[in-house]
């Protein structure tokens, strides 16, 4: 699991419901003050899991959370269970080729919920990347979340034909946008080259 | 010699009372989508949507443009709704850019968002119309909607794919009479979308035809990860524009239309209403605007993030909640977009629903489900 | 070198026109002259002044036109004229043009349209000729394993079966080209025959489309002929008669449809369904079925089988007219001929001109019948068109449970109400007449 950490954005409007925040600029800056509620998520969370889990960024209205692949699917159970998030909204992958890893990013909401009528929480894990990749039988695996959230369904389908990330676990791991004779590398990786350009 | 398929596929033994129905993508009754359907008599026993018929690659073009050239080509997966489709890219560019966007083009944004999301629905309901054979339906739509792309004309220069908005504002100013043209037209637009009760929402066959058909639950819409319209029509009272205003959006007065019962003859009325709300929007936004002030930040050319940052943000659109995840690494070029969108998430829908139904009701449950297939392929 | 035809040789030009005119008086004398006088001889000559008159004396009319009348006259009481001019094929398939654009531009009215805007100089009226000449111009296509003996066969038999339904409708007093005793129950025996062209199209093209269309076309018409057939019966009962010429001249006072308006709904709903009309067209479901039964048939078949749709919508708006609204009875609008036209002919100053022994050619009751026949089928037409611009499709099983069970409920009322008339002493002898 890779380390990062992200910076609250620069000159963000005065809310109603969250303190105004101070701009700093500098990468190390000294801790500011973070948006309560998304802040008693994030708590919630590091108080389940400590420290098998990363906190990303706590945003107005977003809250991010890095974990390996091993605890993804418990951490995602604890979302829908503990903290009342019923779906997810879309499942992108990021690939980083110079870390050798293909990230994947779950954006999960909440419907019946009316506190967290506004928050995403943003939820991402790695998968090892092979330099040759064949989809389905090398080590790109991640477990899949459809148990816990039905509405990933079509969605890990395209991140499978995508990025080459196999869902152990999905009933379907076929093809869905890309013809059915597509045999080249999947498309949406870095190595992946537009003709032409 | 042994045969090994490749992981996710399997084969699969066919019942000799079932028929396999490829209902293709150059067919009158599917859009640009296949739709693979097996069906015992009249029923339909097992459906398997096949999209990617007009996937283009927006995603992967994305990443090879600057946060500026990336705004023509990546409207073009609604081309009418053009406006909607770029709002979440331009509100992520603007706060990874840190701009801030002034007033007017605040307003502006609103009332083109607006107008974009009534001509995408009047195109919708046209061809709601069509595949149910009622042919006036789809003329009187096609026919009003040419009042608001008119307006669009007067704002943009384009009828359709109008690239207007761009990160810090929209690219030019409203025209000097607009406020009284838009005002005259949408008022005498609304007049007419009333009259559509008449001719289609009360009429004794549409009704038959699409009521109780395709009941989606209020658990299985939450369930499933449904948005927009199909949404609201299962009871969810779950509206972008109040839940989570962007733009002016907390300024202005915004009702949300929701039925209970969840088949396809609410979600066919769900956005007529939506509609009718977006004329009040648009009077609103008309009457608070200030009547002069620039329009858009004026930005160096080729900007430049500020280093390793991603922002989600999203959009209530003609079909639902559009979602942009943007990833920055501080190069010119965005790192990563992605575009999650309102028919792709309504497609999963779409296989629980037509189980059991008769095949008559296919085109219309299908299309209830507010589905552009060009969009849903990006 | 000349700019229109830049190859241009006068001598070929000269020889081409040569040619021509070599090969038309060859065809002329070798054929057409002794088809003339084939004709001629086949026809009946009428009797003028004691005499019959001969082909030869016939052309005589070059000398003094007023003898042309008489053979006119014996001309249009034949047979041959009765099937292809008058109550027969010509007249069904100009109210049929009439029909087409009517069509066209009320449909298009009523949804913020123009409709043919181009062909011809008045709103488009040579629409259909110009769609007449495309289909003739197109390639007609056979699928590779179609069946093609019945595939071909298929549009000339429904063109032939609608133009038998055309010839049992009686247009006025004596001009109805197949005068039969039974005439209802020959028109049943007509219409039986649709289910069974339309599903033999549709099984020969060999394709999934056709298949689908043609089952469906069978269910709807099949469906729909008993409520047709039980809903004809009351006015069969009240006129005592099946010949259709008799139950029009029955109505001489007052409609049917006064005493059976059950009747004439139920027959009307089943018209839209065996028409294949909106809102019963599911046989050609474009947004489903491609084009359904009519997928496979290109070029003049589907012109065919289009013209054989229009001449079966006059023919049924000429059915109702007949049975329920009273035929060709109308008052009489049409001022009785002068008869000094016969005797003395016109004086216009010093001039006179005439006297015309033949005239009249159609005589005031005939002129009154049709004028009123034209109107009221007219007036049917109109509705029937209406719900196209109105109604969606209905769907599958929607259509057998309105045929099977509502229709079938509502004509036997419809027979009961008759009957009740009939045993109350309403209406038949010794009632109203």
């Amino acid at each position: 699991m890779s380390t990062e950490t992200e910076n609250p954005p620069a000159a963000a409007k005065p809310e109603v419901k969250t303190p105004p925040k101070p701009a700093p600029k500098k990468p190390e800056a000294p801790p500011v003050e973070l948006p309560a509620f998304e802040k008693s998520i994030s708590d919630k969370i590091i108080e389940k899991f400590g420290d098998k889990i990363e906190v990303g960024f706590v945003k107005e209205d977003r809250v991010r959370i890095n974990v390996g692949r091993e605890n993804v699917h418990e951490v995602a159970e604890f979302i829908r269970d503990g903290l009342n998030y019923d779906h997810v909204e879309s499942v992108s992958g990021v690939d980083y080729p110079q870390d050798n890893e293909i990230e994947v990013v779950y954006h999960i909401g909440s419907y019946s919920e009316s506190s967290l009528a506004r928050q995403i929480l943003v939820l991402a894990t790695r998968a090892q990347r092979e330099t040759n990749p064949i989809p389905g039988n090398d080590a790109t695996k991640l477990p899949t979340l459809r148990d816990v959230f039905y509405s990933v369904e079509f969605h890990e389908r395209e991140v499978f034909e995508m990025f080459g990330v196999y869902f152990e676990g999905h009933p379907d791991n076929r093809r869905l946008l890309l013809p059915e004779d597509w045999a080249d590398l999947p498309p949406l990786r870095k190595d992946f080259a537009i003709k032409g350009r | 010699m042994t045969f090994t398929l490749p992981p996710g596929l399997a084969l699969q033994k066919v019942d000799e009372r079932i028929m396999t129905l490829n209902v293709g993508p150059q067919h009158p009754g599917s859009g640009h989508m296949r739709i693979i359907v097996q069906i015992d008599g009249d029923y339909i026993v097992a459906c398997d949507p096949d999209p990617g018929y007009v996937h283009r690659g927006e995603e992967k073009m994305a990443e090879y443009r600057n946060y500026i050239t990336n705004i023509p080509h990546l409207e073009r997966p609604v081309i009418h709704d053009s406006c909607n489709v770029l709002y979440p890219y331009v509100l992520g560019a603007e706060e990874l850019l840190g701009i801030e966007v002034p007033e007017r083009a605040k307003y502006v944004r609103v009332i083109a968002s607006e107008l974009n999301r009534c001509i995408y629905i009047m195109y919708w309901l046209a061809i709601y119309g069509i595949f149910l054979g009622h042919s006036t339906m789809f003329m009187w739509p096609a026919g009003d909607r040419e009042l608001l792309i008119d307006l669009m004309e007067k704002m943009t220069g384009a009828r359709v794919t109008h690239a207007h908005f761009v990160p810090g504002g929209v690219r030019n100013d409203l025209p000097p009479n607009f406020e009284d043209v838009c005002l005259r037209q949408v008022n005498y637009f609304e007049k007419r979308i009333k009259e559509y009760a008449a001719v289609f929402y009360d009429n004794p066959i549409l009704i038959s035809r699409t009521r109780d058909t395709g009941v989606l639950s209020r658990q299985d819409a939450i369930r499933y990860g449904t948005t927009g319209s199909v949404l609201r029509a299962s009871g969810v009272d779950y509206d972008l524009r109040v839940k989570e205003p962007y733009d002016v959006y907390d300024e202005l007065d915004v009702h949300t239309n929701v039925m209970k019962e969840g088949d396809s003859y609410a979600r066919s009325r769900i956005p007529w209403l939506d509609m009718i709300e977006s004329c009040n929007i648009i009077r609103q936004a008309l009457q608070k605007m200030p009547k002069s002030g620039s329009v858009r930040v004026k930005l160096k050319p080729n900007p430049k993030t500020k280093g390793l940052e991603s922002v989600y943000k999203r959009v209530e659109s003609g079909r639902g909640s559009l979602g942009c995840y943007i990833v920055s690494d501080g190069k010119v070029e965005p790192y990563r977009v992605k575009l999650s969108v309102p028919s792709f998430r309504n497609l999963i829908a779409l296989p629980n629903l037509l189980k059991g139904e008769k095949l008559g009701n296919m085109p219309s449950v299908y299309w209830s489900l507010n589905y552009w297939p060009v969009e849903a392929d990006r | 070198m000349s700019v229109i035809a830049p190859q241009f040789k006068l001598s070929e030009f000269i020889k081409s026109l040569l040619d021509n005119i070599f090969w038309i008086i060859l065809i002329l004398v070798l054929i057409g002259i002794p088809a003339v006088f084939m004709i001629l001889f086949a026809m009946e000559m009428p009797v003028i002044d004691g005499e019959l008159l001969t082909p030869f004396l016939a052309l005589t009319w070059l000398a003094d036109p007023s003898r042309i009348l008489p053979v006119v006259k014996a001309f249009m009481s034949t047979d041959i004229f009765r099937v292809m001019a008058f109550p027969g094929f010509g007249f069904a398939a100009l109210l049929a043009a009439a029909t087409i654009f009517v069509e066209r531009k009320m449909l298009a009215k009523l949804q913020l349209r123009v409709g043919p805007f181009y062909c011809g100089k008045f709103e488009g009226i040579l629409q259909l000729m110009g769609d007449g000449l495309k289909l003739i111009s197109k390639e007609i296509i056979i699928p590779a394993k179609a069946d093609k003996p019945i595939f071909w066969a298929a549009p000339v038999l429904f063109v032939a079966t609608a133009a038998a339904f055309v010839a049992f409708i009686p247009v006025a007093p004596g001009w109805v080209v197949a005068d039969v005793e039974m005439g209802l129950l020959g028109v049943f025996a007509v219409i039986g025959f649709f289910p069974i062209i339309t599903i033999l199209s549709a099984w020969s093209a060999n394709s999934k489309f056709p298949f689908i269309g043609g089952i469906r076309a069978l269910f709807q018409m099949v469906s729909f002929e008993i409520p047709l057939i039980l809903s004809l019966l009351g006015a069969v009962m009240l006129t005592g008669s099946l010949n259709l010429s008799e139950i029009a001249a029955s109505q001489s006072s007052f409609p049917w449809i006064v005493f059976l308006p059950i009747g004439a709904i139920v027959f009307f709903i089943t018209m839209l369904a065996e028409l294949e009309r909106i809102p019963f067209d599911l046989p050609e479901a474009e947004s489903e079925i491609v084009a359904g039964w009519l997928t496979e048939l290109s070029g003049m078949m589907y012109g065919l089988v289009q013209l054989g749709t229009y001449l079966k919508l006059y023919a049924f708006a000429g059915l109702f007219v007949v049975i329920f609204l009273g035929g060709w009875n109308g008052p009489m609008v049409v001022p009785p001929f002068p008869a000094e036209l016969l005797t003395e002919g016109i004086h216009m100053g010093p001039i006179v001109a005439g006297p015309f022994p033949g005239l009249p050619l159609f005589d005031q009751e005939m002129l009154n019948g049709t004028l009123w026949f034209v109107l009221k089928t007219v007036a049917v037409i109109f509705f029937i068109l209406l719900p196209r611009g109105v109604f969606p499709r209905i769907r599958v099983d929607m259509l057998l449970n309105l045929g099977w069970t509502k229709l079938i409920g509502l004509a036997f009322v419809n027979i009961f109400i008759a009957l009740g008339l009939l045993y109350a002493g309403v209406l038949g002898p010794g009632g109203l007449q």
